[in-house]
């Protein structure tokens, strides 16, 4: 296992010791006194109308606290991030299995479940719709008064007809992806107070503490003012605990019964009703010249939506926006639609439609290069992206480089390397290679507000704060380095607030990719005038010259006096009245008005070995090689962290992961059904190779590389596979059966 | 959680006969706790006797977030029944370092061995268990020594470096 980043110069992380020794509390830990215990009664049918709701029997339970129903909601009787219309509490019509019909606070979590079994709802079951295609019939069902369609994107550049006449060779080709779980193993949980002025703090976990704030404020029908969300620590996110999960049912529970709240999802509860990555149907026609120049790339994207929008309507953007990845088609034409069905939710999840474009264009560069007779590398740098060229909505971008410099280092490396070679007559070897763009931040036409706060605290410690949460995505790392980095003190002065939306400035969400380049940013607005503030007293207090002072461990220093601060920060807080300074600002966005479109991209590429077997169809991931263009490496072990961790998720989702249904109803309840990677299904040789470069003149510094690592790792296993057996996969999870009947076909199977 | 809740606990049970004295140690400390016969040992750990550093993520012992040590032996604690620990020692992410941290808590400090954290405590009394039983695996016993514990963050990468950093220190020494 290598990598050019220094790792071992790194410090521990500073929820490190907590961590491993099992003392840091995460907030499905907590307990008050006097606190109840919450459980949701979700729908009994994938698409019914409610008849009646009976909750006579489960309220005469002894134990049973309060129940609620759509009755006991105060406010708007419907939450999500961009189009609110989910209803927290079903009141005529349930959309899917997931649909919150009724909750129950009680003295146990065992009486709370009882309780729920005593609900009588009667349901009048209506017709399903259960895949994307039903729900575009003309005569389907209406499942949200506008209709199934819950968002279109597009994006045309040029004459894709015309072009297509032009084309030397043309692949088409439809990618089939499935519903990924983001397996947190932290489940959705936490408990809610209600407060004596009739607000509540919320201890729950999720990736944007104001925006929960403000959804509830509309559930509840009270100010944002009187609600506090304390939303770190967190057991794992991944983008799925970015949209309310049981906040409204603790809210309403705690506000009905003037108890503490708990409710924590059993794992069956949260794959019922928790968001996953979006199925999607994606087909791509695309047609080269003879050397390999793409002329023309139409691609037509349905994304099954399940019941509600959520944040879909922005992963369509997104998917849209990067189907053409890192190269330059001239001829263009994407068609994005995602579509309402009474299937799980599908929601924002790592990559955030990264992923499944991604599967489609790197699998479209393979089969042409593949018919084309040219290096995959090769028809790549034919059609690859120059530093200053427009982005993929042909809009301007900040210069980058990025592309080009991963590609040649994936070249580099694949000549470098050794062919793996077969041990075994039933054993064949193959690699593959991919490449990945990016965009981070949240996109033109969002509000996505950034910023900070750093001050001098009463107690002398230099208190950085942001409102964002540590998922494990090694955030505080992140802030401690720069902190170090930018301003000079030692780690011992530094107090780090995040995640507690009292205290907290606004950042913005902890998605997107988009935490590091705030840190980052905010310090470079804020670190001259904080250093001002303090120099200047100090140099005023003990009459010295403000530019012989400068902030080092403890204190205050003079430039070569090297015994110690001339003042410590503790001696300036005392003295200084206020040393605060608070910087917003927006995520930097592209100059042009295209919706959605990103301006700060960052790239990746793979390189991976497999070995399949001929005879069980099984593929073994054999090694992976990483690089990544994002910039300065702030955080060493982190970075590492993300990218092989991110690899580890897609490797799963190329060969093991499916949140499968039937009839719209989950037949994956659990990790028994539902496998994600073990240590048994990865590779040990796992090297990352960071490019830490800057295009010159960059002036955006390090960028997030909390998704980069996941998007390109399933087509490379897809070329890998063909340059083992010959077959290429269009279907995720790969299926054994798939290899092996083509294996079959093709006569490798020699007794057959 | 008193005894008076712990009966309304399951609304299903009204005969108190049933409960049982469970007397055991955690932690070498010792315990003695009415309970259901049938209540998980899970339940006992984190509601009862509040050692949250133990984890519940799947339930059925598929994940391996709530390992601890059964006389010295790993165990899912979300599959055992408190009447199955009577009389035995308990030993959870809380009773491994003391005063100081352990050397396996420090090798996954030093290699970048967790991020979220979550399924750390599981993980770590499963590295602790195999170099208990075997000081110098092999990368293969490595992957099923540690193939009942699930990670979603770290791709397993920063946990085999701290194995082996903890592999190759023995073999300096």
């Amino acid at each position: 296992m290598n990598t050019n980043i220094n790792v071992k110069k790194d410090r521990v992380r500073p929820d490190g010791v907590s961590k491993v020794t099992g003392t840091l509390k995460y907030l499905t830990d907590l307990t008050f006194p006097n606190m109840l215990y919450g459980k949701i009664l979700r729908s009994s049918y994938p698409h019914a109308k409610i008849l009646s709701i009976n909750t006579e029997e489960a309220e005469k339970l002894s134990g049973v606290e309060a129940v609620i129903t759509y009755k006991d909601v105060p406010g708007m009787n419907r939450f999500g991030l961009i189009i609110p219309d989910q209803p927290v509490l079903c009141d005529e019509r349930v959309r899917y299995m997931g649909d919150a019909v009724a909750a129950v606070a009680a003295t146990s979590f065992e009486i709370a479940e009882h309780a729920l079994k005593l609900i009588k709802v009667e349901y009048e079951e209506l017709p399903i719709i259960d895949t994307p295609e039903k729900a575009l019939q003309p005569d389907a069902v209406r499942l949200h008064p506008a209709g199934n369609i819950c968002h279109r994107a597009s994006f045309t550049n040029g004459d894709v007809t015309k072009a297509f006449e032009e084309c030397e060779v043309i692949v088409e080709e439809t990618y089939e992806v499935p519903r990924q779980l983001h397996g947190y193993m932290e489940t959705e949980g936490g408990v809610v107070i209600p407060e004596r002025d009739g607000g509540i703090t919320v201890y729950a976990a999720t990736q944007h503490g104001f925006k929960d704030r403000f959804q509830l404020s509309r559930i509840l029908g009270i100010p944002e003012s009187m609600i506090r969300i304390i939303s770190s620590p967190i057991g794992g996110s991944f983008g799925g605990k970015d949209e309310l999960n049981i906040q409204p049912y603790a809210a309403l529970l705690a506000l009905k019964t003037n108890c503490p709240v708990k409710i924590h999802n059993t794992r069956e509860e949260s794959i019922r009703a928790s968001l996953k990555r979006h199925p999607m149907k994606i087909t791509a026609k695309t047609g080269t010249d003879r050397f390999g120049k793409i002329l023309a790339h139409q691609v037509k994207i349905t994304a099954d939506k399940g019941a509600y929008a959520t944040l879909g309507p922005a992963i369509l953007d997104f998917a849209v926006e990067h189907a053409a990845g890192p190269y330059i088609i001239p001829n263009i034409d994407t068609q994005g639609i995602s579509v309402y069905t009474n299937n799980g939710v599908a929601g924002e999840f790592r990559g955030f439609g990264g992923n499944q474009i991604t599967f489609a264009l790197e699998g479209q560069m393979n089969r042409l290069a593949d018919v084309l007779n040219i290096d995959p590398i090769k028809i790549r740098e034919v059609n690859l992206r120059k530093a200053t060229d427009l982005g993929p909505l042909a809009h301007r971008i900040a210069p980058t480089d990025g592309a080009a410099l991963v590609l040649n280092k994936i070249k580099n490396i694949v000549e470098t390397s050794n062919e793996p070679k077969s041990k075994n007559e039933w054993k064949r070897y193959g690699t593959g290679i991919a490449i990945a763009m990016h965009g981070g931040g949240l996109g033109f036409g969002r509000l996505d507000s950034a910023g900070g706060r750093i001050s001098l605290n009463k107690e002398g410690q230099i208190e950085i704060s942001f409102g964002f949460e540590e998922c494990g995505q090694g955030l505080l790392s992140v802030i401690e380095n720069l902190v170090l980095e930018e301003i000079g003190c030692s780690q011992e002065d530094i107090k780090i607030v995040i995640g507690d939306t009292s205290v907290v400035p606004v950042s913005g969400s902890s998605t997107a990719s988009r935490g590091t380049s705030i840190v980052w940013q905010s310090l470079q607005k804020m670190k001259a005038p904080f250093k001002k503030k303090i120099c200047e007293h100090v140099a005023t207090k003990l009459s010295l010259q403000m530019e012989d002072l400068y902030l080092g461990a403890n204190g205050v220093w003079k430039i070569g006096k090297e015994d110690g601060p001339c003042m410590t920060y503790k001696d300036c807080a005392k003295e200084i009245q206020d040393a605060t300074i608070l910087t917003s600002f927006h995520f930097p966005v592209t100059p042009d008005a295209v919706d959605g479109g990103h301006f700060l991209y960052s790239f990746g590429g793979i390189k991976i070995d497999v070995e399949v077997d001929i005879l069980t169809g099984k593929v073994k991931v054999l090694s992976m090689d990483h690089v990544v263009s994002a910039g300065p490496v702030v955080s060493p072990k982190g970075f590492r962290g993300q990218i092989e961790g991110g690899a580890v998720m897609s490797l799963g989702y190329t060969l093991m992961e499916e949140v499968k249904m039937i009839d719209s109803q989950y037949v994956t309840h659990n990790f028994d059904s539902y496998l994600m990677p073990n240590t048994v299904d990865v590779p040990f040789e796992t090297n990352v190779y960071a490019i830490e470069e800057l295009y010159k003149g960059d002036i955006y510094g390090p960028r997030g590389v909390g998704e980069i690592s996941t998007i390109a790792i399933t087509p490379a296993i897809v070329k890998a596979i063909h340059d083992a057996v010959g077959c290429w996969i269009t279907k995720l999870p790969i299926s054994s059966e798939e290899i092996l009947k083509d294996v079959e076909s093709r006569g490798m199977l020699t007794w057959i | 959680m008193d005894l008076k809740n712990k009966v309304l606990d399951n609304p299903n049970v009204i005969d108190n006969n049933q409960l049982i004295n469970l007397s055991f140690t955690v932690n070498e400390e010792k315990y003695e706790i009415q309970t259901l016969p049938t209540e998980k040992l899970i339940n006992i750990l984190r509601d009862q006797l509040n050692f949250v550093g133990t984890k519940i993520s799947c339930g059925i012992g598929r994940c391996g977030a709530c390992s601890i040590f059964i006389d010295n032996e790993l165990a899912n604690s979300c599959l055992v029944m408190a009447y199955q620990v009577q009389g035995k020692s308990i030993t959870t992410i809380e009773g491994l370092g003391g005063v100081t941290i352990d050397e396996v808590q420090e090798a996954f400090l030093n290699e970048g061995g967790f991020q979220c954290g979550y399924c750390t405590s599981g993980m770590i009394m499963s590295v602790k268990y195999l170099l208990a039983i075997n000081p110098d695996p092999t990368d293969s016993e490595i992957q099923e020594a540690l193939s009942g514990n699930l990670c979603r963050c770290t791709g397993y990468g920063g946990i085999i470096r701290a194995v082996k950093s903890l592999k190759n220190k023995k073999e300096l020494a």
